[in-house]
């Protein structure tokens, strides 16, 4: 909303610089976007808050510049023209019909006869042009100009253009058309409320005018309309029909019905002033606005929601300067009665913020509020927190991918009976949906940075996944992690370079259930190639090597992409964030390697538990230290080199004690395994 | 063995020692397990009893004198020592270490704020994103058919027709995170200091400054005497820990159906120090969030007494915060991941 300094002065007096005033104006909460020189004058852009439709005027702005300010506003009465005293056929018999005065609660019509419509003066004009209305005619120029002024949208008819001399306020038919005022056909429906004469709709009802009753140059006999109309209806038919007007845009935020008279009194006045013409005839029906309420506010209860101390003199002066009527009830309760126009005030706390907004929200102190709240139990947030800095530590990269995904996006993994849940009224046909999988987000974030040259990529996103199973909406918070190219490893040696696979995925997984405190996880295969996450033996979650289908749709050429999704709430059941000391051993330990090969078929996994058996007390470690293939390797066969570790708790072992321990592992391995010892 | 024949050999022998190695195997040759000296000593029980007591005292001399040689020898070659070459480092060469990955820098700035309020005594609460029309508007205060709506335009979701409701109206995706003050209210009594990290979404066209997704965080607390002060004094700590202690804060007049007396905040630009840059639009003020006591209307949907308690609510962007504070000028890159970009947090 725009308005000029000098048009402001019209109303109020101002001492202080365009700039200045800005900056009161902003830290009242009308905040100034833009402050420029223009044409000998300065045109202020001020943000207008929808609790504040009375600041859509250059008389609310100059009202609210006299409470800052502490000037008082000045409200020249402008006086009820005076009506043509010969008495026309035609205006006199103006009728007007509401059908619903819901839809409208008042209607008035002055018709002003033998207007000579010229272009406006150049003031009006250059007041018009610098808050961005453009100037039409002198007639059009004056329901503009007291818009502008007073806040009331008004709408002047071509007289003449009229079928008859009723008009309704009526709703529109179905496929019901009109041209508006800017050439466009317009189709109604019954939600609408138009305008209308016997035969046709001559306006959209607080919305825009149509094109059949314009006024222009060879316009003689002018209706003016200045009426309210619901602010529900007129914010409707603005989203259906896509129409933003200077009118609507005030209708919705709501018109007091008291301003009605004063604007169009105005208005009749200075189309008279610029065209002559004759006020011939006025009529109106609907109710002007009742009186309100007062309400009850105590100084105490101010101060004690401010933290502050405000004298009662002051907040009855503030008030005052605001247009509400005080009264002094008691010792300090006062009985404020608001203004028409402040439709906002409905409640001792819109009180209390009226006060603080004019002191200034500066001059409220700032304290640290004396509470002990409840704490509330840490939910998983603490969890995932942990995985995001594992994860981290492991270096993979957290990313961020958008919930609301393309309805083509090939499906990944969902539940029997799980159906994606669209979204009604989507931006786009590439966010129509919301997501059932982490994965194809994933994809395309390895997609991107491939094309960026990207060698290894290894990314996670925690976030909730969507579907609707049985008609209940369900969203899910899962753990996604995609592996991707080459890892490279800088050693002493050199450069050593490594194509992720599902080892990777398998070691990535391995500390996170160490740090998450899962001891009992594990990676099973099945017969058909699926590779399975188990947690206390319960299936968690499946390894999964990207299929064609959405590698194509990610763009993903040449690449394979390792990729695993985690339903949290289920990984995190089999975990135990607490901790607990283990004694260190007393006596050292003895490592012993053993050096086979086995068949390729064979699962090491297997293998090791099978070591373990032979040795339950005293073998406390097994692992592969080596693995290797090569010509001493027969083929078919994988050669392994396994790393035991013997300790007693009791005392230290001896090399006799270890060997008969250590050869059983070797027969066992021979005899379960066909092992070739080396 | 010549006692004195060794000894006069030891001195010319410990010359020729010019490194750690020699030195090494100088001590080995008279101290080792196999060594000279162990030898001598070795073989005095074998000796006559008259002889044993000198030869031990020769001995012991010369192991001392040995000794005492080696100690020399350390210090002058640790004081003349060189690296030799082959075991000089290239320390110009890449560090052997373990790339370390990245926390996303919504995360990184998410965990720092509910981080600055957990310090103030605020629990972390997360929500829903699938929200009812009730949480989200109405129980905040926001009227249906209302012009205030439009700033909180919204998603909603498709309801097939078996879809279930929850009786609390349409189904919808939430366009801020207010909706879990709801639900922390409508389950808990005060006092009450909360902070609600989390995404949300609107229909906003994407561009530079603009994302259909975005993170909040909102924060609010609740007792029998909250007042507007308070909310300045903890809104105070938190910018000034996020921003540095040397910002100016205002706080402006703003509406939101949910608050009343409701604030918008800016501190002083941290481009420009205040004096109008291209980042503030040449204002000075950079606005961070909104805030607000808490609207009576709010506390009766949740069914507390608005006589009895009072409190006060913030929200803010997560984006903005993290783009003001990193130099970010396009959320899109947020959402685009691009490593190059992840990696610079």
């Amino acid at each position: 909303m725009k308005v000029t300094y000098n048009w402001l002065k019209d109303f109020v007096d101002i001492a202080l610089s365009p700039e200045a005033l800005a900056d009161k104006l902003t830290m009242a909460g009308l905040e100034v976007t833009s402050l420029e020189e223009k044409g000998g004058d300065f045109v202020i852009e001020i943000e207008i808050t929808s609790n504040r439709p009375d600041w859509l005027s250059v008389i609310g702005i100059a009202r609210e510049v006299a409470a800052i300010t502490g000037r008082k506003l000045k409200l020249p009465h402008a006086g009820a023209p005076v009506k043509n005293a010969r008495r026309s056929p035609g205006p006199g018999q103006l009728s007007i019909r509401i059908e619903d005065k819901k839809d409208c609660p008042l209607y008035t019509a002055k018709v002003i006869e033998g207007v000579n419509v010229l272009p406006s003066p150049a003031w009006l004009q250059k007041r018009l042009e610098l808050v961005g209305c453009r100037s039409v005619n002198a007639v059009v120029d004056v329901t503009n100009y007291i818009l502008f002024e007073t806040g009331h949208p008004l709408h002047a008819f071509d007289y003449d253009k009229l079928d008859g001399q009723e008009l309704f306020v009526r709703r529109a038919k179905n496929n019901e058309k009109i041209i508006t005022l800017d050439g466009v056909e317009r189709l109604l429906n019954a939600g609408m409320l138009v305008i209308a004469d016997r035969r046709k709709a001559i306006a959209i009802a607080g919305v825009m005018g149509g094109k059949n009753t314009e006024v222009t140059h060879d316009t003689k006999n002018v209706l003016l309309e200045a009426a309210v109309f619901s602010p529900v209806i007129v914010r409707r038919m603005r989203q259906a029909l896509g129409i933003q007007s200077e009118s609507s845009y005030r209708f919705e935020r709501g018109v007091p019905c008291a301003s009605v008279a004063e604007a169009s009194q105005k208005a009749v006045l200075l189309i008279q002033e610029l065209g002559k013409g004759s006020y011939a005839a006025a009529k109106s029906s609907g109710l002007f606005e009742a009186g309100k309420k007062p309400i009850e506010a105590e100084a105490a209860q101010v101060n004690e929601a401010l933290g502050i101390k405000i004298a009662s003199s002051t907040v009855k002066r503030i008030l005052e300067s605001l247009g509400c009527n005080v009264r002094i009830k008691s010792k300090h309760i006062f009985k404020v009665t608001p203004p028409l126009h402040r439709q906002d005030i409905v409640a001792a706390v819109d009180i209390i913020e009226e006060i603080a907004r004019i002191i200034g929200y500066e001059r409220i102190p700032t304290t640290i509020p004396a509470v002990t709240p409840q704490i509330m139990t840490a939910g998983r947030e603490d969890a995932v927190s942990t995985i995001k800095s594992v994860l981290a530590g492991l270096g993979l990269n957290e990313v961020i991918t958008n919930s609301l995904v393309d309805s083509a996006t090939p499906a990944y993994s969902r539940e029997t009976g799980a159906n994606p849940i669209e979204i009604a009224n989507p931006l786009s046909q590439e966010q129509a949906v919301l997501r059932t999988s982490l994965i194809p987000g994933l994809a395309r974030c390895i997609s991107l940075n491939l094309n960026q040259q990207q060698e290894y990529i290894a990314v996670f996103e925690i976030a909730k996944i969507f579907s609707r199973i049985q008609g209940r909406a369900k969203e899910e918070l899962m753990l996604g992690v995609a592996l991707s190219g080459m890892k490279s490893f800088w050693l002493t040696k050199g450069q050593v370079r490594d194509k992720v696979g599902f080892l990777h995925l398998k070691g990535v997984l391995g500390v996170l259930c160490e740090r998450l405190g899962i001891k009992d996880w594990r990676i099973t295969s099945e017969p058909d190639g699926l590779l399975t996450l188990l947690v206390r033996k319960a299936p968690v979650a499946t390894l999964a090597k990207l299929e064609t289908g959405l590698l194509e749709h990610a763009q993903i050429k040449n690449t394979d992409v390792f990729v695993v999704e985690i339903p949290l709430e289920k990984l995190l059941s089999g975990g135990d964030f607490t901790k607990r000391f283990v004694p260190l051993p007393l006596y050292p330990p003895i490592a012993r390697d053993i050096s086979f090969s086995i068949r390729e078929t064979t699962e090491v996994d297997a293998v090791l538990q099978a070591i373990g058996k032979n040795a339950p007390l005293l073998l406390k470690e097994v692992r592969v230290i080596d693995c290797y293939a090569g010509t001493q390797i027969p083929s078919g066969f994988k050669g392994l080199t396994v790393s035991c570790l013997y300790r007693s708790d009791e005392r230290t072992l001896t090399e006799e004690e270890i060997a008969p321990l250590h050869t059983l592992i070797s027969e066992t391995l021979v005899k379960e395994f066909d092992a070739r010892l080396r | 063995m010549d006692i004195d024949a060794i000894k006069t050999t030891l001195d010319s022998e410990i010359q020729g020692v010019d490194s750690f190695e020699r030195l090494e195997e100088f001590r080995v040759k008279y101290l080792g397990r196999k060594g000279i000296i162990t030898q001598l000593t070795g073989s005095i029980p074998g000796l006559p009893k008259e002889e044993r007591g000198s030869f031990g005292q020769q001995v012991n001399s010369l192991k001392v004198k040995v000794t005492s040689l080696i100690e020399d020898k350390k210090k002058s070659l640790a004081a003349t020592e060189k690296p030799s070459d082959a075991c000089r480092v290239d320390i110009g060469m890449p560090g052997i270490s373990q790339e370390l990955g990245h926390v996303h820098p919504i995360t990184q700035v998410m965990d720092e704020i509910c981080g600055i309020f957990g310090h103030l005594g605020f629990s972390v609460v997360e929500g829903p994103e699938i929200e009812t029309e009730f949480n989200n508007f109405t129980g905040l205060n926001i009227p249906l058919d209302h012009p205030s709506r439009d700033a909180f335009d919204t998603f909603y979701l498709k309801e097939p027709s078996d879809a279930i409701r929850s009786g609390e109206g349409k189904q919808l995706l939430r366009s801020h995170t207010s909706p879990v003050q709801i639900r922390v209210m409508k389950s808990r009594k005060p006092p009450l200091a909360v902070v609600v990290p989390g995404r949300v979404y609107r229909p906003d066209a994407v561009d530079a400054s603009h994302s259909c997704m975005f993170h909040q965080i909102e924060g609010f607390m609740v007792d029998t005497q909250i007042r507007f002060s308070d909310l300045k004094g903890v809104l105070e700590v938190f910018a000034k820990r996020v921003f540095g202690q040397d910002i100016k804060m205002r706080f402006r007049p703003h509406f939101f159906p949910f608050t009343e007396p409701s604030a918008e905040v800016d501190i002083s630009c941290i481009i420009c120090k205040g004096k109008g840059c291209s980042v503030c639009g040449r204002k000075g003020w950079l606005e961070i969030l909104g805030s607000g006591m808490i609207h009576p209307n709010v506390f009766k949907h949740v069914g507390y007494d608005p006589k009895k308690y009072s409190g006060f609510a913030f929200g803010m962007g997560v984006e903005r915060i993290a783009m003001l504070k990193f130099g970010i000028n396009d959320i899109r890159l947020f959402f685009e991941n691009d490593l190059r970009f992840l990696k610079q947090f």
